[in-house]
Formats: C-alpha cells, sequence, structure tokens
C-alpha cells in the first residue's frame, strides 16, 4: 500500500469515530434531564409564552432526528451551530477563540513533561542505584498527583508567597496585545511586544509545570527502560570497544530509545488537547476544556456537542499525523 | 560542538527573557497606577442590554450605559439621562424629557431617537429579558428630539422601577437594530467606555470623555475573571486584584479581614427561601407547612451555615425594602416554635410512630459550596422535633431547573434576585397563580391573585403597602414558599483602596473607587 493510500485510508477512519461521539453526545444530552433554556433562566421569572418563543427560536422544539441531523448537516458546512447560552453567537467562534489557550498551553505543558521525562529517564538509565529508584519513585508520585493540588500548591509558594508568577489568566489586562493566531507568546514574538511576551511567559509557566509535571512521569519510566535497554545491546558493547567516550554512547544510545518514545508523545499530545481540563480550571485558564464544563451545567446542546466533535476531531488528525510519521519511519506498518 | 551550539542558543534565550523581563518592569508596571482591577467569579455574558440577564453583566452595563432614571443611595428614584417626567391616564402614559448633553463616547448626541430605538430593538430581538418590556409597554415613541412618550398595556405603578432596568438603557446607533450583539463594546452613554474585552478573560474599561455626570475617581477600570473563590482569593492575596467582588467564601472573608483587608459589608437584596409543593400530599395540607415553617431557626442557619454573612428572613420581600412586613416571625415567632409544630403534626396525624416522611432537595454548586451544610441544618431542625423525618437529595442545577417546573421535589432550596427593585418582584413571580409555574409549588390563591393584580396597577404608594402586608400575612399563613435567610454583599479590598460604593440594586459603582 503506498503512502498516500494509507494515509487517505486513516484519515477516513476519523469520520466514524466522530460521528459515533456526536451521536453519543447527542443522545446522553438528550437523555439527562434539562433542557438549555431553564438551565440558563434559573429562576428568572420569564413568562411561559416568552420561554416558548426562546425554545422554538433555538429549535428545541423540532423532533429530535431532525435536530441531530440539521446539526451534522452544518457540522459538514463548517457551521457548528448558536450557543444556547449566548444568545446568536456561533460556536465556532468560541471554539476558535479558545482553542489557541488549549493549544498553548498543551504544546507548553507538553515541553515541560518531555524535558522532565525524558531527562530524568534518561538520568536514571545511567546513573543506576539510588538515583535511579529515587526518580522512578518520584515519576509514580507526579502521576498520581492531582492537578488542581498541584496547581493550589504552586500558586501558593510562587504567587502568594514568593509573588514572583501569576495565580491566573492567559495575559496582565494592562498589557496590549494584538492578536494574529491567538497563542499569545507566538503574537508577542511576532508583533515584537516584550512586554506581551514576558507577561504570557509568566502566566504559563505555572499552569505548564502542573501539566508538565503530571505527565513527565510517563515519559521518565518509558525513556529509562529503552535507554537501560540501549546501553546494554550490542551496539553500545561495540561503540565501548572501539573507545568511544560514554557522553558520544549516550547520544546514540538516546536517539535509538527516542523512536518509541516519539510515538508516546504523539498519543500523549492528543490526550493533553483534552487533558488539560483540570489545568485549565486550577489557573482560569479560558481554553477549551473550561468551555466544555462551563457549558454542560447550562446544558448548551450545540456548544457541548461542537466543542466534542472538534476534540475528536483534533484527536483524529493527531493521530493521524503521527501514523504517517510512524509509516515513514517503519514501512512495514503500512500492510 | 553541537553541545556548543545548544549553549550558545540557551544563553541567548535566557538574554532576551531578561531584556524582555527588564523592559516590562521599566516601561509597563509603573503605568497606569490609579486603574483599578477588580477581580470576580463572574461573568460578563452578553454585552447587549437586548440579551443580557444576569446580575454581573447588568452591574457592567449599568456602568457603562446610563438609564432614563436610576437610583440615589437612599433607593429613591431619581433623575439620571430624563430630567424630569410625568404620567398620565391613571399610570398609562409616561413622559420623559431627557437632558440635552448626554452623548456617547464617541460625540454622538444621546437623544430620544436613540432612545426609542434602543426599546423598540429590545422588543424586536425578544432576547431573554426582553419580557421587561414587552411585558409592559404597548409603544414607545419621540415626541420631539428631547422627549420620549411610552404608552404602557396597563396602569404600572413600579414602572420607573422596570425602567431603571438595563433593557431600558439606550445604546450606540452601532448597534444592529434587529439582531443581538454580545461582543458590541459601542456601549452607551454612562461613566465608561469599553476599552477592550477578552470573553472570559478580562473587560477593560476607560472614563467616556462625554460623560454628562461626575467624572470617575480613577483612570479606568479592569475586571478580570476567575474560575473560583479560591483563585479569586489568590488573586488578591498576591496583588493582582485591588478588589475581590463577587463571591469569596464565608470562610475566606474572616481570614482576610484578619490579615489586614478591608472587608466592606452591604445589606443585599438576595433571598434564600424554601419552596413547598402544595399540590401533592402530604404538603397539600397546611398545618404541615406551617408546621415546617415553625420549626425552622434561622438565627442557626445565618451562624452554622453562613457565619453571619446572611440575616434571618421573616418574609419574601427581603427587610429594607418598603412594604416588608415580617409575617412568618408574626405567626410563628423568631423560631424554632417546635412545640407549635409538634401540635400541628399532631392535628395533621403525626406522631413519633407515624412520622412524616418529606424529602428535601438543594443543588450543590449553584448557590456556593455551603449547600450541603445548609439542607443538612435543615434536616436537623425538622427532625428535632421528633415527629418529621427528612431525606435530602441533590440534584446538578441543569436538572434541578428541570425538576422544579416540572413540580418533582417535594421541598426544594432555592434563591432570588430581583429585577427590578419593588415588592412586585419578590412577590407576583412566587403567589401569582399564572405566573408562579416555574416553581413547581402549584400555589394557588384567587384572593392573593386579585391582590397582586390590584397592587400592580396602583399608583398609590400607602394603597400597595397595604395590599403587600395582606399577600404577606397570607404567604405566612399558607405557607408555600418559606423566606429563610437575606443575604448581605461583601466587598474585599487591599488597604490602597478607598470608597467603596454599591447601589441600592447591588450594583458596584466603579466611578467611586479610587487608590
Amino acid at each position: 500500500m503506498s503512502l498516500l493510500r494509507y494515509a487517505v485510508t486513516r484519515a477516513l477512519a476519523i469520520v466514524p469515530t466522530v460521528l459515533i461521539l456526536y451521536t453519543v453526545v447527542f443522545i446522553v444530552l438528550r437523555v439527562i434531564p434539562g433542557d438549555p433554556v431553564s438551565a440558563a433562566l434559573g429562576t428568572r421569572s420569564v413568562p411561559p409564552e416568552e420561554l416558548e418563543a426562546i425554545r422554538e427560536r433555538l429549535g428545541l422544539n423540532q423532533p429530535l432526528w431532525r435536530q441531530y441531523v440539521d446539526y451534522l448537516l452544518g457540522v459538514l458546512r463548517g457551521d457548528f451551530g448558536e450557543s444556547m447560552t449566548l444568545y446568536g453567537r456561533p460556536v465556532a467562534r468560541d471554539i476558535l477563540e479558545r482553542f489557541p489557550a488549549t493549544l498553548e498551553l498543551t504544546i507548553f505543558g507538553f515541553m515541560v513533561s518531555v524535558v522532565l521525562g525524558v531527562g530524568s529517564g534518561v538520568a536514571a538509565a545511567f546513573r543506576g542505584g539510588l538515583v535511579d529508584r529515587l526518580l522512578r519513585t518520584s515519576s509514580i508520585v507526579a502521576y498520581t498527583l492531582f492537578i488542581p493540588w498541584l496547581g493550589l500548591m504552586l500558586k501558593y509558594v510562587f504567587s502568594i508567597k514568593l509573588g514572583i508568577l501569576p495565580t491566573g489568566g492567559r495575559i496582565d489586562p494592562r498589557v496590549d496585545l494584538n492578536v494574529v493566531t491567538g497563542l499569545y507568546v507566538l503574537d508577542s514574538i511576532i508583533t515584537a511586544n516584550p512586554a506581551a511576551l514576558v507577561s504570557a511567559i509568566e502566566h504559563l509557566i505555572l499552569p505548564s509545570l502542573t501539566l508538565g509535571i503530571v505527565l513527565s512521569g510517563v515519559y521518565t519510566r518509558l525513556v529509562r527502560i529503552h535507554v537501560a535497554e540501549a546501553l546494554r545491546s550490542e551496539v553500545a558493547i561495540a561503540y565501548r570497544a572501539r573507545g568511544l567516550r560514554e557522553s558520544r554512547i549516550a547520544v546514540h544510545m538516546l536517539r535509538i530509545s527516542l523512536i518509541p518514545t516519539i510515538t508516546m508523545m504523539g498519543l500523549q499530545f492528543a490526550i493533553l488537547l483534552g487533558g488539560a481540563v483540570l489545568t485549565e480550571a486550577a489557573f482560569s485558564w479560558p481554553g477549551l476544556g473550561s468551555l466544555l464544563v462551563e457549558r454542560i451545567s447550562y446544558r448548551d446542546y450545540s456548544t457541548i456537542q461542537g466543542v466534542t466533535v472538534f476534540f475528536a476531531f483534533m484527536v483524529g488528525m493527531v493521530s493521524l499525523i503521527v501514523d504517517i510519521i510512524y509509516a515513514i519511519v517503519n514501512p512495514r506498518v503500512r500492510y | 560542538m553541537a553541545l556548543a551550539n545548544t549553549r550558545v542558543i540557551l544563553a541567548a534565550v535566557i538574554v532576551i527573557i531578561v531584556i524582555a523581563a527588564g523592559f516590562y518592569m521599566l516601561f509597563f508596571r509603573q503605568q497606569a497606577a490609579n486603574v483599578v482591577v477588580i477581580g470576580t467569579t463572574d461573568d460578563v455574558t452578553e454585552l447587549d442590554p437586548a440579551t443580557s440577564y444576569d446580575f454581573f453583566t447588568w452591574e457592567v452595563l449599568s456602568n457603562v450605559m446610563a438609564g432614563l432614571v436610576t437610583y440615589d443611595q437612599q433607593g429613591n428614584i431619581v433623575p439620571y439621562l430624563a430630567e424630569s417626567w410625568e404620567s398620565q391616564d391613571g399610570g398609562k402614559v409616561w413622559i420623559f424629557h431627557l437632558r440635552q448633553d448626554a452623548k456617547f463616547p464617541d460625540g454622538t448626541q444621546c437623544d430620544a431617537n436613540v432612545v426609542v430605538r434602543s426599546i423598540k430593538r429590545v422588543m424586536t430581538i425578544q432576547g431573554d429579558p426582553s419580557w421587561l418590556v414587552t411585558e409592559f409597554v404597548e409603544n414607545v415613541e419621540a415626541l420631539d428630539q428631547w422627549t420620549v412618550k411610552f404608552t404602557l398595556k396597563q396602569p404600572t405603578g413600579y414602572f420607573l422601577a422596570v425602567v431603571a432596568t438595563p433593557p431600558y438603557y439606550p445604546v450606540h446607533p452601532n448597534y444592529p437594530e434587529d439582531q443581538p450583539a454580545p461582543d458590541a463594546t459601542w456601549g452607551g452613554c454612562g461613566p465608561y467606555m469599553i476599552d477592550e474585552f477578552v470573553r472570559d478573560q478580562y473587560l477593560r474599561l476607560k472614563p467616556n470623555p462625554n460623560f454628562f455626570g461626575e467624572e470617575p475617581k480613577n483612570d479606568g477600570v479592569i475586571i478580570r475573571f476567575y474560575e473560583g473563590s479560591e483563585d479569586l482569593r489568590s488573586a488578591l492575596e498576591a496583588g493582582e486584584i485591588d478588589v475581590a467582588w463577587r463571591t469569596l467564601n464565608p470562610s475566606d472573608l474572616e481570614d482576610l479581614k484578619n490579615k489586614g483587608y478591608n472587608v466592606k459589608e452591604v445589606p443585599g437584596l438576595f433571598i434564600r427561601y424554601l419552596v413547598l409543593r402544595v399540590s401533592q400530599p402530604p404538603l397539600d395540607d397546611v398545618r404541615v407547612r406551617q408546621a415546617l415553617a415553625a420549626a425552622i431557626d434561622r438565627q442557626d442557619i445565618v451562624d452554622r451555615v453562613f457565619r453571619g454573612t446572611m440575616e434571618p428572613l421573616y418574609s419574601m420581600v427581603p427587610s429594607g425594602m418598603w412594604s416588608h412586613y415580617p409575617a412568618f416571625k408574626e405567626k410563628y415567632g423568631e423560631g424554632p416554635n417546635l412545640e407549635l409544630a409538634r401540635q400541628l403534626l399532631s392535628q395533621a396525624g403525626y406522631n413519633e410512630s407515624n412520622k412524616l416522611m418529606v424529602e428535601l432537595w438543594y443543588t450543590p454548586e449553584h448557590y456556593g459550596d455551603t449547600e450541603a451544610a445548609l439542607a443538612a441544618v435543615i434536616k436537623e431542625q425538622w427532625e428535632a422535633t421528633g415527629i418529621i423525618s427528612v431525606e435530602i437529595k441533590s440534584s446538578e442545577w441543569g436538572t434541578y431547573v428541570d425538576q422544579l417546573s416540572s413540580g418533582q421535589m417535594m421541598i426544594s432550596l432555592l434563591g432570588w434576585y430581583p429585577d427590578y427593585l419593588d415588592p412586585d418582584n419578590f412577590l407576583t413571580p412566587f403567589l401569582l397563580s399564572t405566573a408562579n409555574s416555574w416553581t413547581g409549588t402549584g400555589y394557588a390563591n384567587p384572593q392573593v391573585d386579585q391582590l397582586l393584580r390590584q397592587a400592580m396597577t396602583s399608583t398609590d404608594m400607602n394603597e400597595r403597602a397595604q395590599l403587600y402586608k395582606q399577600v404577606q400575612e397570607i404567604l405566612a399563613e399558607e405557607a408555600p414558599f418559606i423566606p429563610l435567610v437575606q443575604g448581605k454583599l461583601f466587598v474585599v479590598t487591599s488597604t490602597e483602596v478607598t470608597s467603596i460604593e454599591v447601589s441600592p440594586l447591588q450594583f458596584l459603582i466603579y466611578s467611586s473607587i479610587s487608590k
């Protein structure tokens, strides 16, 4: 099978995944009690005829199959509908505004987790003994840490006690930033805005550390195993026999052992996109995760469906890219 | 070689960051000393008075826009955009004479045509709060450039209170005529203009250079949005915000006071109450409802659950509002009146071996994290009679309101915040049989309906007060709702901040804050 055909086949597999997820979310939302109008208005004394008019406007009086099909057809046209909580506001706009925040946090959290995880994995494999045991234990501890708790601890130390980092948000509101991509660090570099760059980085440090520390545990153990195996391999023995320095051998062995880790990184990145929810909540980070949580409580069907479909699509795309890279590296997987 | 390159790159990155940080510290952090930063756990939903219908957005709009009338600090309705007004035809026609110096930040005049267009826009768009216009107004027209005439569907004694709400605020002509504009920043002709709105992150306001009233005491206001009360408290302690406003936990308030922060307490109009489903047994027996009302110990709730941040309430009309009558205290005493409760239950056929079984519902997050404790304390108080057995149940907000309106909950805990400042808004939505279906109580009393309708259309304050007193007496007698406590509002500020003022509508007045 050619690479192109392989890629097309894998891409087509995303469609049923997204469709199944959309269907499940659609059904679950309608099965659980509560509707967007009463959830949003709560105990406001809106006259019953006004309530009915709002339901009519939102299409909630349509038969379920019609709501299902209409939304699906809309998504195919790139229209995710209008928010049921915010009158007339397109869901696509919410997604486009919030996604860069999640993506930026994911990228930085990912970088922290890789640096910490790969670094500690290599150190554990090379040093062995007490260092190995300590790093292995700490990696388990890191993985089991509850994100909001870790976030709170970091905020307490660095924001409240030391006063050197902000407690939440993406940027100091007193800083003017021309938003180009929505990734504030990138935008402040593009627009040559040092104040915005510093502020954006300041705001990213604690959430990225929180996310990164927790997720680094996976890499530590994975890298440690592969590097340790590589160090015991015949190739390493051959290098030593040729008199290569240990540091040079280490670099070679790390390259070999990183191949399975890279696959893991791809998968982890996809999980991170959806998994930053707790971190977003802990740092008032205005990403897609917090949007989803906020709108669930208001039964905002269109936003919940839209974000879910978008997440599913993004995760599918990341998996596709990982698969393609892997297929290039290892052509046997195409068959 | 590769390692050397990496070091050079690393060093370059560090140098760039240090230089950038230096720039930041030197040129940015010293700026805007008198810009006040307010933190909140609320959100701005829609910056359009045609569709926004939540407390905090209304607060922002009240600082950015100006209505025809407003309230003074004593709660009296006073001129604002309108210099004067008169009512004709027994309160069916209202004519407002506008001031001629009101302008939007860009210099556009705020005249009668703008006012009429804005109100008709609300009626056309039919957003959630539009009923505040459509329920009352039949027609609105400009008699000349500075005169607006309202013709109402029926005479309404409290129309000025309704006119003071945001759906009546004139908006800039840039707002589309028949479409909502949830992210609009053109604003109105109030003390501030919207400089920047980044949804769910912050809102930046600057003084309106053309504001007709007193100049704000600050150079601008920034509102930062936080996810929860813990975040809000952290932000205050880290010095990121000057004012923490809505909502900190009661325990945080005590701590912050002890740490030297200024904690300002303001009487609130927010009430908490119980809804009793009177159309189903066992609550269809009025003696049962009366027994439940008698066994409540409000002071205990205030002390144990809310740590003094609320006060006991003995009517649905909050204390401090004209026509408030503490009907439940008059009928049942301060409470708990366990003897009376036992007596009433005994008359209804209940005793220690045949206990009254009731279900008490609460929703865990919508009213803060004290709800479970509130339900537990009420259970304890009722069970202290020895004749009542309470089963506590809960469901999250989306489900809760659905269960409420469909009458699936026997007794439920709710809260209420007024749309407009009049006793009508604390009685009609609950007791008028054609308006209270959302409560699921099933309560209907023709006499109460008649009293409420009479009070609605009367323009005589004394007569209205008398009518509302009668309604409150019947409310205590029949107990379809049991008022529990009334909220206080707390504004916590750093020591630099001075002069915090909260309007009678409980909105923070941004223009009075300085530091």
